[in-house]
């Protein structure tokens, strides 16, 4: 059969978001692939040019539908490099447990996402299920669903409410044993391993030279977690460890790459389990919003030359904020933001890694980088 | 009066007969061409009996539908068939969708109150605290809602009706307009041999089974030129995949539906199922791995999950009707449905013996149960496997699927049918008619502890290891750029 161009994209099943995959296919087998990105292009970077350093907060958010609090903590955490302010210890803690919660969400629509990607509708639903009780503690904390707004530069927006550290140790719980469902439909479905075993392998080295990072370099056997490499938080007084696979020589496959997820997933829930122990005051009391013991002073303006910059673990990979002071002539707005978004990377990589598959593997491999559309047009 | 095994209370082949009798004697008896009444008559009850037949699927078609809606919705809604249950009556954490049994007339909902708070008690899990006592957001009205959802699909078949028709401009027009056409009427065609019970049906030929199986392959074709005529290229590579597909397991069914025919000794389909009832065993019992060769066969035929990578809507979008709307869509939409209840009658016609009721000889007034009911839970039963398949596993790769076929339904099915020419020839009673029941226990039985021994697929080896025991490679290497010229 002669080959021809498939234009999976803007709008298809596969994408998991606003962009073209165009695939050159001999018969079923994929020849050549080309990702067409930039369809939703909001330039947020030359936006909060134009912003102060309060308001850029919620542009952040919505760089990323799936997961907004680490993104919005990327950037925090870079402005606060930037104003030099310091952090009090229990926001810090609060800003782990909203970020952690986030990541498990991100997983979990990941993973929701996934299972149709190979055929399978009932794990949706359940990963839906789950990603609810996420959903109903993050609104709990920052007042939404989606883009809360939560942290502030020098703490957080306000504290744990009354109550939540009990409703977020029981849905945790639940959530532990329910992981265990997934892995029975999942891991114990010889359809789902013949489907994502042995496909789309990607090399340690070859997604390093790229610049993928997180979760899918993770599944390649390479340990390089941001939070525990250089931990910038708290995360080194916390007991967990980064979860990663064990590859093949042919490096890492869809497979690696949920499983490295789904133990992920794992590992946050004990995460915020511990910090909710190991909380500064205690996860029960509830300080007033405004008050010191979660909300340091902060400056409002930074001066020409300064910059702030920090990398952080984004549940995609490695994102990373750069702001320069001294822009609007007094330093209230930067002066240039710059953001990394792993999914920029990440995509074009993928791309190239379906090719001599089967056109059934595009949306497994694809799938399996977990893409955000949001966060790689910004 | 005792009914034998294939006489029926609802005799309606007859009645109508009597009623298509009484007719043309009194109009055509009577006039000059008298000697066509017997022809007139039975030409009338042939074409009533087809109406019928065509009008009882058609409804109990619904049935299928609804099933499929309320299992799906079970099986994803929280634990499986364990909470299934419970989502209807139990709920969760003592909290239930309302006391709807206790407004049941004339106490009659008490044992199901009973029942609730027993099952509460036994499977309701309030260890999970009061985060998953969420059923009382599922609204649950009782059973006087599940009608109106009983008929959702009528009003579905409204909307496309009122559907504007569009071909694309580049079709090939004709190819495209013919496709469906030949899809649908070949799948109710289907239907003209399929009987019902003993005393509905449409046709009783003596080569039914093999017109049925000439009509069942008669549908790839369509689907391959729909595939193809629309001019895109999705339904290009789902035309193609459904072709290759259909093709290749167009053989271990045919052969598999010949081990059938080779046990009973016709082609026959009303046949095979009174061989079923006389000799007293169903071929289940004898033809285990034929019941699941078949099981398995039918669910490619018919393009479902796991087989449903013709219309794989993660990457063909909706693979090759993506193009077709309005009633054409409905009606192929509909004669996927139909195929699959066809499917699913064959299989009770095949192994679960038709309209016999089970344990026919030995439950007492048993027979006087309609034998069409039989016929149609037998085929609802198996529906639910189509379903659970649904929910529960994922789609298979083309690749992976043809190669299945080939590999290993296919030599399994001549596996089968060697099993039943030695089954006929050397195990079969010929004079008194009947299998010695010793046969169906031990293959049954045998069988079981195979399915027990082979569904315990962990190896511990690959385990200790960390092989993939499931690895399958395409190419050698996918690497960025080597592919690149």
């Amino acid at each position: 059969m002669a080959e021809m161009w498939i234009s999976m994209g803007p709008q298809h099943p596969m994408t998991h978001g606003l962009w073209t995959l165009k695939v050159k296919v001999d018969g079923e087998t994929v020849v050549d692939t080309e990702p067409d990105l930039g369809y939703i292009h909001r330039g947020v970077e030359k936006i909060c040019e134009a912003r102060d350093f309060t308001q850029i907060t919620p542009y952040a958010d919505r760089l990323c539908y799936a997961s907004a609090n680490t993104w919005s903590h990327a950037y925090i955490y870079a402005a606060e490099d930037l104003l030099e302010v310091e952090v009090p210890e229990r926001a810090e803690y609060i800003r782990m447990v909203a970020v952690e919660l986030q990541r498990v969400a991100s997983h979990l629509m990941w993973l929701g996402a996934y299972c149709p990607d190979v055929g399978n509708l009932t794990g949706m639903v359940w990963c839906l299920r789950e990603r609810e009780m996420m959903m109903d503690l993050l609104q709990e904390l920052g007042g939404s669903r989606m883009h809360y707004n939560f942290p502030r530069i020098g703490g957080v927006k306000r504290d744990l409410p009354i109550g939540f550290a009990l409703r977020c140790r029981a849905k945790l719980k639940l959530f532990l044993e329910r992981i265990q469902e997934y892995e029975a439909i999942l891991d114990e479905s010889t359809i789902f391993l013949v489907r994502t075993q042995g496909v789309g392998y990607a090399k340690a080295e070859e997604m390093i030279n790229h610049g993928v990072s997180g979760p899918n370099v993770r599944a390649a056997g390479h340990n390089y977690d941001v939070r525990w490499a250089h931990p910038y938080s708290i995360y080194d007084e916390l007991d967990w460890e980064p979860s990663v696979e064990r590859p093949s020589i042919k490096g890492s496959d869809c497979y690696d790459r949920y499983r490295v997820r789904v133990e992920e997933m794992r590992q946050s829930a004990l995460m915020i389990l511990d910090g909710l122990d190991k909380m500064p005051g205690g996860a029960d009391t509830h300080y007033q919003s405004g008050d010191p013991a979660i909300l340091g002073k902060a400056p409002a303006r930074a001066a020409e030359g300064q910059t702030g910059f920090h990398h952080f673990e984004d549940s995609r990979g490695e994102s990373m904020f750069y702001l320069a002071g001294g822009g609007d002539g007094r330093g209230k707005h930067p002066y240039r933001v710059s953001i990394r978004s792993p999914m920029f990377i990440t995509i074009p990589y993928a791309s190239k890694c379906m090719i001599g598959y089967k056109i059934a593997d595009i949306p497994a491999i694809m799938g399996s980088f977990d893409p955000c559309i949001g966060e790689t047009d910004r | 009066m005792i009914l034998m095994a294939t006489e029926d209370v609802l005799s309606i082949r007859d009645w109508v007969r009597v009623a298509t009798d009484f007719i043309s004697e009194n109009t055509i008896g009577m006039s000059r061409h008298w000697e066509y009444t017997d022809s007139v008559s039975y030409f009338l009850m042939e074409f009533i009996m087809c109406v019928m037949v065509f009008g009882g699927i058609m409804t109990t078609l619904l049935v299928l539908l609804w099933m499929e809606r309320k299992l799906l919705g079970r099986f994803m809604d929280r634990r499986g068939a364990r909470t299934s249950l419970r989502s209807l009556w139990v709920g969760e954490n003592g909290v239930t969708a309302g006391e709807w049994w206790n407004q049941l007339p004339f106490g009659t909902g008490v044992p199901v109150g009973m029942l609730n708070k027993f099952l509460n008690e036994v499977a309701g899990n309030d260890h999970e605290l009061e985060v998953v006592s969420r059923v009382k957001n599922r609204s649950y009205h009782g059973v006087w809602w599940l009608l109106p959802g009983f008929f959702q699909n009528l009003a579905d078949g409204m909307k496309f009706l009122t559907k504007e028709h569009m071909v694309p401009e580049k079709a090939d027009r004709y190819v495209f307009e013919i496709a469906p056409f030949l899809i649908i009427a070949t799948t109710v065609m289907c239907f003209t041999f399929i009987p019902l019970s003993p005393n509905f049906y449409s046709n009783d030929s003596e080569m039914s089974i093999l017109f049925l199986m000439a009509v069942f392959s008669v549908a790839p074709l369509g689907v391959f030129f729909a595939g193809w005529s629309s001019n895109n290229k999705y339904t290009l590579l789902g035309g193609i995949r459904s072709a290759a597909q259909l093709t290749a397991y167009e053989i271990p069914l045919l052969v598999t539906v010949l081990s059938v025919v080779v046990l009973s000794g016709s082609f026959n389909l009303i046949e095979v199922i009174e061989f079923q009832a006389d000799s007293g065993v169903w071929n289940i019992f004898l033809l285990p791995l034929g019941g699941v060769l078949f099981l398995v066969v039918m669910v490619a035929e018919v393009e479902r999950i796991p087989f449903d990578m013709p219309e794989a809507e993660a990457e063909l979008v909706e693979g090759w009707w993506t193009e077709y709307g309005g009633m054409r869509w409905g009606l192929m939409f509909a004669s996927e449905y139909l195929r699959t209840y066809a499917a699913c009658l064959l299989f009770a016609h095949f192994f679960l013996g038709g309209w016999e009721a089970p344990l026919e000889d030995t439950i007492p007034y048993i027979h006087y149960v309609p034998h069409i009911l039989w016929v149609f839970l037998k085929a609802w039963f198996m529906f639910i496997f189509f379903v659970w398949f649904r929910a529960a596993l994922h789609r298979v790769r083309t690749d992976q699927i043809l190669e299945f076929g080939w590999r290993w339904l296919l030599p399994l099915s001549l596996v089968n049918l060697a099993m039943a020419t030695a089954l006929r020839l050397w195990v079969y009673d010929g004079i008194n008619g009947e299998w010695p029941l010793l046969i169906p226990i031990l293959i049954t039985s045998i069988s079981l502890a195979l399915f027990i021994l082979l569904s315990v697929d962990e190896d511990p080896e690959a385990l200790e290891a960390q092989t993939r025991p499931f690895s399958v490679q395409t190419v050698d290497v996918a690497s960025p750029g080597q592919h690149r010229e």
